[in-house]
């Protein structure tokens, strides 16, 4: 019966004041987007890196069948060449900048390289064959990376040494600004939100008050009294947040498809990953209407 | 706690209570002490700015009293957290002068909202709430919207919603203020029949002649003091009371009988007196 009364309170306040939900929808909607798109490209970074990037600074891919490079003229890697490396790295000389290093065989390759392009085609034309072993190293002081290349670069067996840091940092540091930016704009969304459900739910309690006011004088508790306002700002803002997380899941599907397949080596983040933002925007969403409302409520529906 | 219901005979009580609104001003109610009975039906008479709007406010707990102590039903109001507040109004009914019905309900409606709020379940709203308009008279009435009732039929479902909960108490604030003699009088008969079924009915009001017809209890205040409290009594007490039946008159224009009121007045109640 009290929850029929509330439900029946929460739809008239919603007809009466339909313009102002609508617009409350809306601002909580831009804001929730600017603060998802901001989490994708989070996501996306996350993805770029793969598994090595926060481990390691170098790695020093090693001759496979078929490498073109110059100090793998003599074919593949040998056990022998590898060993060697192995020492090198090893002996003092090297060690001295290096917290640790490891081997990473064409089959564990393999494995991170599925694992990272999981949702690109070019995983079914890639065998493990095709993926070069390599040593990854973590450097004591990644600066010094120019001593372990011009150390390595000319062993035999080693394909290539590449400091992956370089490559993708310069990526990493617009798309770390561009997410700054968007958390920026969410932030000044948020607070138009905040305002514009407080300002809604002072109109709504202004106009209801005749109801409220008998409410208090026959003794509802505070919750059927205030219940329904919280409730109308937090339907409005979960409205927001799924139109939002629709926004969002339609962009990586559709935008980041197309990217994908235009650029097959770069692994995207896939509409599913991006899925895992909604609960946090739905989250986001009720905490904003409820901290406004009660904030409102506490000024404007006195019990 | 006070221990329980069957020693408590005031149903309301007053300790030396003292209301400041503003500290320059004088108190809106100055140390009255006041007590009344379960069963009782008492007049709270007075100019405006009395203090009688004050005194309603107390036992409701819209407002904290300055000092003193208020008892309802043999509760320190003072002790009764915020969250328990709607449990004290839910043993206290209240009816105002201007009806305050929700226009878009019809009576039937306006009534059950009471039952409604406090969780009441359907079936139990089916069959009370006709019994208690029938109580009050508009039987038959049920599917009628406000604005298709005359006034008094109109404070009739206002009585109706603020005795379907059965409170112990009935507080009524100018309930015929609105109203003409012959509906008034209708008006008091609702009230003392739910008086006679056991409601403790306290009445602020500035109708001498219903205040003269009903001779109940009057208790009279001016300037936030208690000036006569006596048993079946008139509006006006034996001792006259300077301006006080006057004051309608003062109201209406007639300005020959205005000079000797102002005297006796301090300007703020004189400056009430004139809205």
């Amino acid at each position: 019966m009290r929850l029929a009364f509330i439900l029946s309170e929460i739809g008239s306040g919603l007809r009466r004041n339909l313009t102002m939900v609508i617009s409350v929808i809306l601002v909580t909607f831009i804001s929730l987007t600017f603060v998802g798109a901001a989490g994708m490209l989070q996501l996306q970074i996350n993805q770029m890196k793969g598994y090595w990037y926060d481990k390691v600074q170098v790695a020093i891919f090693l001759c496979s069948e078929g490498s073109a490079a110059a100090g793998c003229a003599s074919g593949p890697v040998t056990e022998e060449q590898q060993k060697n490396l192995e020492a090198l790295l090893r002996s003092p000389a090297v060690a001295q900048y290096i917290n640790e290093f490891q081997f990473e065989s064409k089959e564990d390759a393999y494995g991170h390289f599925k694992e990272q392009f999981s949702n690109s085609p070019i995983v079914d034309s890639v065998a493990p064959d095709q993926l070069p072993a390599s040593f990854r190293i973590n450097m004591k002081d990644p600066e010094k990376y120019q001593i372990i290349s011009e150390t390595f670069a000319s062993q035999p067996g080693v394909e290539s040494v590449i400091d992956q840091r370089k490559i993708l940092e310069q990526l990493f540091s617009v798309m770390n600004g561009a997410s700054v930016v968007a958390v920026v704009i969410a932030a000044v969304m948020i607070v138009c939100a905040i305002l514009l459900i407080a300002t809604t739910i002072r109109l709504s309690a202004f106009s209801r008050r005749r109801e409220t006011g008998i409410m208090r004088l026959v003794g509802a508790s505070k919750t059927v009294i205030q219940l329904p306002f919280i409730l109308e700002g937090v339907i409005a803002a979960l409205i927001g947040a799924a139109l939002a997380s629709g926004t969002l899941w339609a962009v990586s599907y559709f935008f980041l498809g197309d990217l994908s397949k235009q650029f097959q080596d770069t692994p995207f983040i896939s509409p599913s990953q991006t899925l895992v933002l909604v609960p946090a925007l739905f989250a986001l969403g009720v905490i904003l209407a409820g901290i406004s409302s009660l904030l409102t409520l506490r000024r404007y529906l006195r019990v | 706690m006070p221990t329980c219901c069957g020693a408590i005979r005031a149903m309301i009580r007053f300790e030396n209570v003292t209301k400041v609104y503003d500290r320059k001003a004088r108190p809106a109610l100055d140390s009255i002490t006041l007590e009344i009975d379960r069963g009782e039906f008492a007049f709270l008479v007075g100019a405006s700015g009395s203090g009688k709007s004050t005194f309603l406010r107390l036992v409701l707990k819209e407002d904290r009293a300055t000092s003193g102590a208020v008892y309802v039903a043999g509760q320190n109001v003072a002790n009764i957290s915020s969250w328990r507040v709607p449990r004290l109004r839910r043993g206290i009914g209240v009816v105002f002068q201007d009806f305050r019905l929700l226009p878009q309900k019809n009576v039937f409606a306006n009534v059950a909202f009471a039952m409604q709020v406090i969780g009441k379940s359907r079936s139990v709203i089916r069959s009370t709430v006709p019994e208690v308009l029938k109580t009050v008279g508009l039987e038959g009435k049920e599917h009628r919207m406000p604005h298709e009732l005359s006034g008094g039929e109109q404070q009739r479902v206002a009585i109706a919603r603020a005795v379907v909960n059965r409170p112990g108490i009935l507080l009524a604030d100018e309930p015929t203020g609105n109203l003409d003699p012959t509906t008034s009088m209708g008006i008091m008969g609702v009230l003392d029949k739910i008086n006679q079924n056991g409601t403790t009915v306290v009445m602020a009001t500035h109708d001498d002649d219903i205040v003269n017809e009903m001779r109940k209890r009057v208790v009279e205040l001016r300037n936030g003091v208690v000036i006569r409290d006596e048993a079946k009594a008139l509006y006006t007490s034996m001792i006259p009371v300077v301006g006080q039946s006057r004051r309608l008159k003062d109201a209406s224009g007639l300005d020959d009988l205005v000079g000797p009121e102002r005297v006796s007045q301090d300007g703020t109640s004189s400056g009430e007196a004139m809205q």
